[in-house]
């Protein structure tokens, strides 16, 4: 695509005819087809409020309508600079729609765009009171996987086997906790946003995602563990 | 993703698999995660507590390739060291050593903070154990 004519265009003009376009996906003046922002922001892209509790149906019925408007196919007769804006903005629109559909991969994506969650070198905190439970069932996995593979003795494959599915059984409840927790946040962050609350009550509601996200992360490869090693067994 | 020679050698022979005793004064404990994959690690050091050279050292940790590389190359260079020294150890140094891809440099950073959290547990002990002496002489 053609770079120079994107760049020139990235501020809020039509490329086409310089009337103000709001970031919008097309020229409110002539229509035309308008290049991503720099930073698309996902909630923007669908004209939605940056709120956690999403309509699913509301997401799902701007996510068809977009398709149609952006599909690559209405633009074969535009220029060719139109039909990359189109395959771009088509793009992004999958992009966006896989990231909000889901609670959880929405709540990542808020927090990844404001700098919460970051990966790699800057580290996140590991929740430590979970820690010592997470390394004693995995520690449990691991005997349960030796005394498969020694063929061990029944009765003793039965114990590890029963005191596991009470440890699923646990850590299932406190996922479903974790859920619920993260749930009751989502309000809380949906309301700041709609009382226009600062940054310094964003940032504690986000600190508190944050762990929450953390927490379930740990106990859902737990109960996957678990799972998979039980399913074996 | 391919993992290089020397984390492939650590993983497939591990060092200083293994644990000491929790409650020995001399024993340090560091149990550290990275919840964006679920490790999580444990290392130990048994610390002399006259030299502060660390005699023994031992890791378990339930992770990828690059964590138990990681903890295990720990392991190794904590061993003969001072406290201070290891403390020193830096998660940049693992990276150079493993040649881990960017993608798993938290595995080294984990591999650090074990080695701290460790440090600071026997530190800990250390300090309750202190006080305890000191009252008792006072006692005498």
């Amino acid at each position: 695509m053609s770079v120079t004519q994107a760049n020139a265009t990235t501020s809020s003009t039509c490329w086409s005819c310089r009337a103000a376009t709001a970031g919008q996906h097309f020229c409110p003046a002539c229509g035309k087809i308008q290049p991503l922002p720099r930073e698309t922001d996902y909630f923007a892209f669908f004209g939605l409020p940056r709120k956690l509790h999403l309509e699913t149906a509301e997401l799902e019925k701007r996510f068809h309508r977009l398709s149609w408007k952006l599909h690559p196919d209405n633009f074969v007769r535009a220029g060719e600079y139109e039909r990359d804006l189109s395959l771009d903005r088509a793009s992004q629109l999958n992009d966006a729609y896989r990231a909000l559909r889901d609670p959880i991969s929405r709540v990542e994506y808020l927090l990844a765009r404001e700098g919460m969650r970051k990966e790699g070198e800057n580290k996140q905190q590991a929740p430590p009171e979970l820690l010592e439970e997470v390394f004693e069932l995995n520690e449990s996995l691991d005997e349960l996987r030796s005394a498969r593979q020694a063929g061990g003795d029944g009765n003793a494959m039965a114990a590890l086997r029963s005191r596991l599915e009470a440890e699923q059984r646990n850590f299932e409840e406190r996922l479903r906790e974790v859920d619920a927790d993260l749930d009751g946040v989502f309000s809380q962050w949906d309301a700041a946003i709609d009382a226009g609350a600062g940054e310094a009550a964003r940032k504690k509601l986000m600190i508190r995602m944050n762990e929450l996200l953390n927490r379930r992360s740990y106990i859902r490869n737990l109960v996957a563990n678990v799972q998979r090693e039980l399913g074996e067994a | 993703m391919a993992y290089s020679d020397k984390v492939i050698e650590h993983y497939n022979n591990p060092r200083n698999v293994g644990s000491l005793p929790k409650d020995d004064p001399n024993v340090g404990t560091g149990l550290v995660g990275a919840p964006e994959c679920g490790d999580v690690m444990k290392l130990q050091m048994k610390i002399n507590p006259q030299t502060e050279v660390v005699e023994e050292a031992k890791f378990k940790t339930f992770g990828c390739g690059s964590a138990i590389a990681s903890s295990s190359l720990a392991t190794e260079w904590v061993k003969g060291k001072t406290v201070d020294q290891a403390l020193a150890i830096k998660n940049t140094d693992i990276v150079r050593e493993l040649s881990l891809p960017p993608v798993k440099i938290h595995c080294s950073v984990l591999a650090e903070d074990a080695i701290k959290a460790a440090v600071g547990d026997w530190k800990k002990k250390k300090g309750v154990a202190a006080p305890a002496t000191e009252t008792a002489t006072a006692q005498d």
